[in-house]
């Protein structure tokens, strides 16, 4: 039960950290300019790299697939990323606020980590921290800068935010059958917890940017990625990502 | 059609479409200096262009400290560096003349040796 | 990346020996004795007025083909096969970025704004290495350019670090230690392939076809048919003629590729014992500068993506504009 329950973990984990190093690193190449495309691409670099972490943790639990066979030949419907990072870049401001929502929420999770009973993952969360502590270090800067910018530069942010917000609280969606399991045996403290602790963390930036947080009561979180329920984004992204490696999965790449 | 699938998804504009961009919208200049280890100095190892000097520093750190060994940066505008005018290479061209500066500038032991040399006889060391 | 395929803009003499009545005779010797001592010069020094203009246009197309560069190769960032290799594409069209970056500095520091070199980019005033205007198909053909293409702008880069202007230099030297990098995970990719399964030596061999003659084309025509003025030369901002880095390269790397029983699409191709020199058939300079004056494969795509990415990411560059404040170039 344990196992099942620290797989659905850890993937769940791996999973958005891949989907969104992938959308992010879409960016390299693009970006607004040089200095901030080089930033932005390392810290998508960071996020796949996490993710194989997890996923090299995951091969060596029982019945663990390699790494790239599990992160680039499943289906779809054994996803379990959420929505938001499934969402295609539509533009700057909206890769920036996801950035900042996703980096924040990333950072309450690993720091929660380093006391998990779960010895894999506090180690993870150990080496991870330093990155974290750039990632959003930069996201907070763009945010207030961004806001405090003019009018159409606000604007963008504000309606970002609005966009993104329930999105956003989709990647706290609970374990289903899980969640007590990992909670009771201190793997982690739970989705719930996690997602006060986030709120706590992206509010006081959000008030030093003029930003409104949208009302948390009138959003419906989005819900359904962590039971492979999937936007239509995810199965064209899949696709693309695995085309080279599934034309031979046997092959050396 | 692109066969970049990213390329696909931007919605290209016109190729004759004439794009310009203004002058200073790349911000401004600041130059950025890298140390290696603790204790030791911070060197000169180029410049990042940024709009304030949190944002340089953000930058800098991925451009200059992505591979290499780093404990820490410094960023300052490249306007409030001063520097001597290139014509002024000729102030510091004696330096090397002015031995009285330098340890290679006093011969103590040929003075001590000497000293040896020459009581050598008229004393008896006991 | 880059190599010596630009044409240097072909001096004018007149306008050459006019500078030079007007340029003070005694500072154009000091200064030509100075890059004789093996000395660099520095962004304050005096300098000939022909040797900022091909400074700047020799530096800025170098910048352009870096950013530009990062196009083909950014084709299969969101394909790569696998993490390692999913990784270390994205790190290393994010150096070619980076490279871009330290090169606008370096050219900055001669007094053109990175503006105004952006701008000269995206009205096709200013070239870039003609190579990027070929199409990336398979992902063999990220694995040849990784190799064989970084292999060849090494050759040229480390050949321009030892060029005479100091900002310029200290950039090549930083971007020549990430090349090898690049070298290493592109030939790493290359070998994968080459000893792969039928299929993927088969893609190698397919990519390698397709990518021989910009290849070739890559260090710029031959040397009977160029017009590099003996004063670059002198002046040290050309470092080595096209057909002897070409020949470099070849010695370098065509048994590397022959060792992995790959061929290459030129019969002639062989190594003269006598002359110790390669020869190799005509790789068609028409098409060269058909590509180079915008005929090529990719060039409307490679301009129309940069402007996409200036278009789209001029509100964030507006809204921190910050125009009261007193601008500088790079000091060094």
């Amino acid at each position: 039960m344990l196992n099942k329950a620290i797989t659905d973990l850890l993937t769940k984990m791996a999973d958005d950290e891949l989907i969104l190093g992938h959308r992010n690193s879409e960016w390299t190449g693009l970006g607004p300019v040089m200095e901030e495309d080089i930033a932005f691409s390392s810290m998508a670099q960071d996020k796949i790299g996490h993710s194989w972490a997890l996923f090299r943790i995951l091969e060596e639990l029982p019945e663990g697939r390699p790494a790239d066979l599990n992160a680039f030949c499943r289906p779809e419907a054994a996803f379990k990323c959420c929505h938001l990072v499934e969402y295609p870049n539509s533009g700057y401001d909206f890769s920036l606020m996801r950035h900042f929502l996703f980096d924040q929420a990333e950072a309450v999770r690993y720091e929660s980590l380093q006391e998990s009973s779960f010895e894999p993952l506090q180690q993870l969360s150990k080496k991870v921290k330093g990155e974290l502590k750039y990632h959003t270090l930069h996201a907070n800067a763009w945010i207030l800068q961004l806001s405090k910018a003019g009018e159409e530069s606000y604007d963008r942010m504000q309606t970002a935010l609005n966009e993104i917000m329930a999105l956003a609280a989709g990647i706290f969606e609970p374990a289903r059958d899980y969640e007590q399991a990992l909670i009771d045996e201190k793997v982690y403290p739970g989705e719930k917890e996690l997602y006060n602790r986030w709120l706590d963390r992206i509010y006081p930036v959000l008030v030093k940017a003029s930003l409104n947080l949208p009302d948390l009561n009138a959003i419906a979180p989005a819900y359904g990625g962590r039971t492979g329920q999937h936007t239509p984004y995810l199965g064209p992204l899949l696709k693309e990502m695995g085309e080279v490696f599934n034309l031979d999965t046997a092959a050396n790449w | 059609m692109s066969l970049d699938p990213r390329v696909n998804r931007l919605k290209l504009g016109d190729p004759n479409a004439v794009i310009k961009v203004e002058e200073g919208e790349n911000w401004n200049v600041y130059e950025v200096f890298h140390q290696e280890k603790r204790g030791a100095h911070h060197e000169h190892v180029g410049c990042v262009h940024a709009p304030d000097p949190q944002l340089a520093l953000i930058f800098a750190k991925e451009q200059f400290a992505r591979r290499k060994k780093c404990v820490n940066l410094w960023v300052v505008k490249s306007a409030d560096i001063l520097a001597f005018d290139v014509e002024d290479e000729d102030m510091f061209a004696n330096n090397l003349e002015k031995t009285y500066r330098d340890a290679s500038g006093f011969k103590v032991m040929e003075k001590i040796n000497k000293f040896k040399q020459s009581s050598k006889g008229t004393t008896d060391v006991k | 990346m880059y190599g010596g395929g630009y044409i240097f803009e072909e001096p004018n003499n007149r306008q050459v020996r006019e500078e030079m009545l007007h340029d003070e005779p005694e500072k154009l010797a000091a200064f030509e004795e100075r890059i004789a001592r093996g000395e660099k010069i520095e962004p304050g020094d005096w300098m000939p007025a022909e040797y900022r203009r091909q400074l700047i246009r020799l530096i800025e197309q170098h910048a352009h083909s870096e950013i530009i560069g990062a196009l083909p190769e950014g084709t299969w960032i969101t394909r790569a096969p696998g993490f390692k290799r999913k990784l270390a594409l994205i790190a290393k069209v994010q150096d070619e970025i980076g490279h871009g970056q330290l090169l606008y500095n370096a050219a900055e520091t001669l007094g053109k704004t990175r503006e105004a070199m952006i701008n000269d980019l995206l009205s096709g005033k200013s070239k870039y290495s003609n190579v990027f205007n070929y199409p990336a198909k398979t992902w063999a053909d990220v694995t040849v350019i990784g190799f064989l293409i970084d292999a060849a702008a090494i050759v040229n880069q480390v050949a321009n670090s030892k060029g005479s202007y100091g900002p310029y230099c200290r950039a090549l030297e930083r971007i020549c230690y990430e090349e090898s990098f690049h070298l290493k995970q592109g030939h790493d990719a290359f070998i994968e392939l080459a000893t792969g399964t039928p299929a993927q030596k088969e893609m190698l061999q397919d990519a390698l076809n397709r990518w021989w003659k910009p290849i070739m084309h890559f260090f710029g025509p031959p040397d009977k048919a160029s017009l590099h003025s003996e004063k670059l030369m002198q002046w040290k901002v050309k470092m080595a003629s096209n057909d002897d880095m070409r020949n470099q390269f070849l010695d370098m790397y065509v048994p590397k590729i022959w060792e992995l029983g790959l061929t290459l699409p030129d019969p002639l191709l062989r190594k003269n014992p006598e002359t110790g020199r390669w020869e190799y058939s005509d790789p068609d300079w028409d098409e060269f500068f058909r590509v180079i004056n915008g005929g090529g494969p990719c060039n409307e795509e490679r301009l129309q993506v940069r402007k996409w990415a200036e278009e789209h990411g001029r509100w964030v560059r507006k809204a921190l504009m910050k125009p009261a404040e007193k601008h500088s170039l790079p000091v060094a």
